[in-house]
């Protein structure tokens, strides 16, 4: 069972490879079992599979050491499952090291770089978008909000310490930007980069921060680590995930392509109109509707290994497969809704 | 310096060096010069004209006229002036502070006075974003103690008011592209993404009381000139936003108790300081550069040279407010009936006063310090 073995759009290999990173070993997910006592689906299934200094998260750890979470969300539109697979894993991560997770919403860069998302709209996300992100069942203890706009005094002070060690041919080199890119998006990375360091510069010492996050991000993150040396805070760790498949055989879930992608918001009728529409693949691995389940919906092992073997002897049909698929997407959206109903008012207590 | 260093003249934001030929600025920043009957319709709603404007110190403007009409039509107008806090507060500083006070109360307008600890810490590697931050409380103790009207006077740190400002700066950072800013500033690939993002908070504020206050208000910039390269950056994306363009009133440099150049704060020995023990100021009035001879006898017979003494340019800019005492001064200096010991003396006596009085308001602006600071909208 490799659903990676075959090469999609995205060379995941090579990305971890050309980024500098490390897989995640079978040695080091026995070392994270040894902390979290058994290990996540995402882990096992290598939807997680890449890594910079997780090692050294555990390292920490294991010397009396804590470490906080970091990971975020451009807020213009609604959430659909691919955004649900990192919050997920994020999520088992708070859970299993009980560390704190700071959420950004970069309602800022959306403002930048979108003509058509004003503050009105950005906010409305920010609340829409953040009520998904505790539906998954985030400690709202142990989790900060922070949204740019309305909160940059948290981060620009730091994001100026980051911003001095950052030259423009920094950014030419790492996000291609140029000539015509606004003065904002030059300076943008500089407040992407900052919660990494926001629990060391309140604590007044260090605090590793991990990361995770499509491995699409990595660019942000080897800029931040460059600075982490020069501010002489912990370099942030990162652990990389691989991204949902769109419907129509996409290698990525996408906004962009409303078609390929199934949100939060979507009533059952739209979900299974959107996954009968749906392309199939030939061998489950190549399957977008085999790859929702594994990456992300079906949880137990024995579930999707019957899924997987049924699909491979021919002993169901793809109609059939998308109908059960429809069904599992469904009755996990009316939980979803139903959770995320019922957090409304605490969700904006989170975000004042 | 070598002379050919002293001729080559350079203004930017960030550098003031040579001998700066001020017809050639106002002619490549494309600005018009002052005039008489500029000063004299400010003066009109004043009720007396600032000795600034006696003493030439506003060499040119922008829009000042269009900002005068709209206060004449019965619309708000406001202000905008500010600070980089990379030290303390000397002499030369106060002069547009003062004359913000007086334009305040002319035409009771809003003050927004930004300080700009960012931009210090981005643009000079030696120093740290605390020491900017702790400048600007100091620094904002000397703005308070100018007089300005607490209810009417807004001053904001850029790292610590970020709040107020940054959703207006985003939107001053969308439309201004880094090859403008290239063109603008002479920035290049080296510099850091911080210093290529300031100019948006700069500008910003231009917009700031119209946008806090929902409906679109005039605003006149006192500066010196070498701020310039903002405000033509910010006049060609006011429209688009939405906004009037910003007016400018463009001051001098001033002459400090060295030769040439502007009373610099990089160069303390050459700054009266607001913090400066008043015997210490005096002790530097008297060792100043004057305009005198080398021998008593050649200033009895030759006269002194007013034009090129710096302790003249005190009186002339700050401690002389009346024009015949002022003329009789410098009469007397070309008689060389006045040495250059007596003039200093009597000017290091003024200097204490004023110190002596100036610390005083200056305590008291610790009690009263967050009332000038910048509010949340309501």
């Amino acid at each position: 069972m490799t659903p990676w073995a075959v090469k999609g759009e995205i060379d995941y290999e090579g990305l971890m490879e050309r980024f500098g990173a490390e897989p995640i070993t079978p040695r080091l997910l026995e070392r994270i079992m040894r902390h979290t006592g058994g290990l996540h689906y995402m882990l096992l299934r290598g939807v997680f599979y890449s890594h910079r200094d997780l090692d050294a998260m555990l390292d920490h750890r294991e010397r009396g050491g804590r470490f906080v979470l970091y990971t975020g969300r451009g807020p213009a539109g609604p959430v659909h499952l691919g955004h649900l697979v990192p919050w997920t894993f994020t999520k088992h991560l708070q859970e299993a090291f009980g560390s704190k997770l700071f959420f950004q919403f970069t309602d800022d860069e959306r403002l930048l770089i979108r003509d058509d998302v004003d503050e009105g709209l950005a906010g409305h996300w920010v609340l829409e978008n953040a009520m998904d992100v505790m539906a998954l069942g985030f400690d709202p203890e142990n989790t900060e909000f922070i949204v740019n706009t309305r909160h940059a005094s948290r981060l620009y002070p730091l994001a100026l310490k980051i911003a001095r060690g950052i030259t423009c041919s920094t950014m030419r080199g790492a996000f291609g930007f140029g000539d015509e890119s606004s003065l904002g998006k030059m300076f943008f990375p500089a407040m992407q980069a900052a919660p990494c360091f926001l629990a060391s510069e309140r604590a007044g010492e260090p605090v590793p921060c991990l990361v995770p996050a499509g491995i699409d991000q990595d660019p942000y993150w080897r800029i931040t680590r460059d600075a982490a040396r020069r501010l002489g805070y912990p370099k942030p760790a990162q652990v990389h995930g691989r991204m949902l498949p769109g419907l129509t055989g996409d290698a990525k879930m996408s906004s962009s392509q409303p078609l390929t992608a199934v949100y939060t918001t979507d009533v059952p009728e739209l979900v299974e109109r959107k996954i009968a529409e749906a392309d199939t693949g030939s061998h489950p691995s190549r399957c977008p509707m085999y790859q929702i389940r594994y990456m992300l919906l079906t949880e137990d092992d024995d579930e999707a290994k019957e899924l997987y073997a049924d699909c491979l002897a021919g002993g169901m049909e793809c109609s059939e497969c998308k109908a059960r698929l429809a069904e599992t997407v469904n009755s996990f959206l009316r939980r979803h809704r139903r959770r995320r109903s019922l957090i409304r008012s605490g969700v904006e207590k989170m975000l004042e | 310096m070598t002379d050919q260093d002293r001729q080559k003249m350079v203004v930017t934001p960030w550098e003031v060096s040579g001998d700066i030929d001020y017809g050639k600025l106002i002619e490549q920043f494309g600005v018009q010069p002052m005039t008489q009957s500029l000063a004299d319709r400010i003066a009109r709603h004043a009720g007396y004209i600032h000795m600034q404007l006696r003493r030439g110190v506003y060499i040119s403007h922008r829009d000042t006229d269009w900002w005068i009409d709209e206060y004449e039509k019965g619309n708000k107008v406001g202000l905008y002036t500010g600070r980089g806090p990379s030290g303390h507060v000397h002499l030369g500083h106060l002069l547009p502070w003062f004359f913000c006070k007086y334009l305040q109360d002319a035409f009771d307008a809003d003050l927004y006075f930004q300080m700009t600890d960012d931009e210090k810490y981005l643009f000079n590697d030696y120093l740290e974003l605390e020491q900017t931050i702790g400048y600007t409380y100091d620094n904002a103790l000397d703005v308070i103690a100018c007089g300005l009207d607490p209810e009417k006077t807004h001053i904001f740190s850029d790292t610590e008011h970020i709040q107020h400002l940054y959703k207006i700066g985003l939107k001053v950072a969308k439309r201004v592209t880094y090859s403008t800013a290239k063109a603008v500033f002479g920035f290049r690939d080296s510099d850091n993404i911080g210093m290529i993002w300031y100019p948006a908070l700069q500008a910003m504020t231009c917009f700031l009381q119209s946008d806090r206050e929902g409906v679109n208000i005039p605003c006149l910039i006192p500066a010196a000139i070498d701020q310039d390269p903002y405000w033509r950056m910010t006049r060609d994306i006011a429209e688009k936003l939405g906004y009037y363009k910003p007016a400018q009133i463009h001051a001098k440099f001033l002459p400090g108790l060295a030769e040439g150049g502007k009373m610099s704060a990089s160069q303390p020995e050459t700054a009266i300081f607001t913090t400066d023990p008043p015997d210490v100021a005096a002790g530097k009035v008297m060792s100043a550069f004057t305009g005198g001879r080398d021998t008593v006898e050649e200033q009895r017979r030759l006269g002194g040279r007013p034009e090129v003494c710096n302790v003249y340019a005190y009186y002339y800019f700050l401690f002389e407010d009346d024009d015949t005492a002022l003329r009789e001064r410098e009469a007397a200096c070309r008689s060389g009936a006045l040495l250059c010991g007596e003039c200093k003396k009597q000017l290091a006596e003024r200097v204490k006063a004023f110190l002596v009085d100036f610390q005083v308001k200056r305590e008291k602006a610790k009690e009263v310090l967050d009332d000038f600071l910048i509010k949340p909208v309501e």
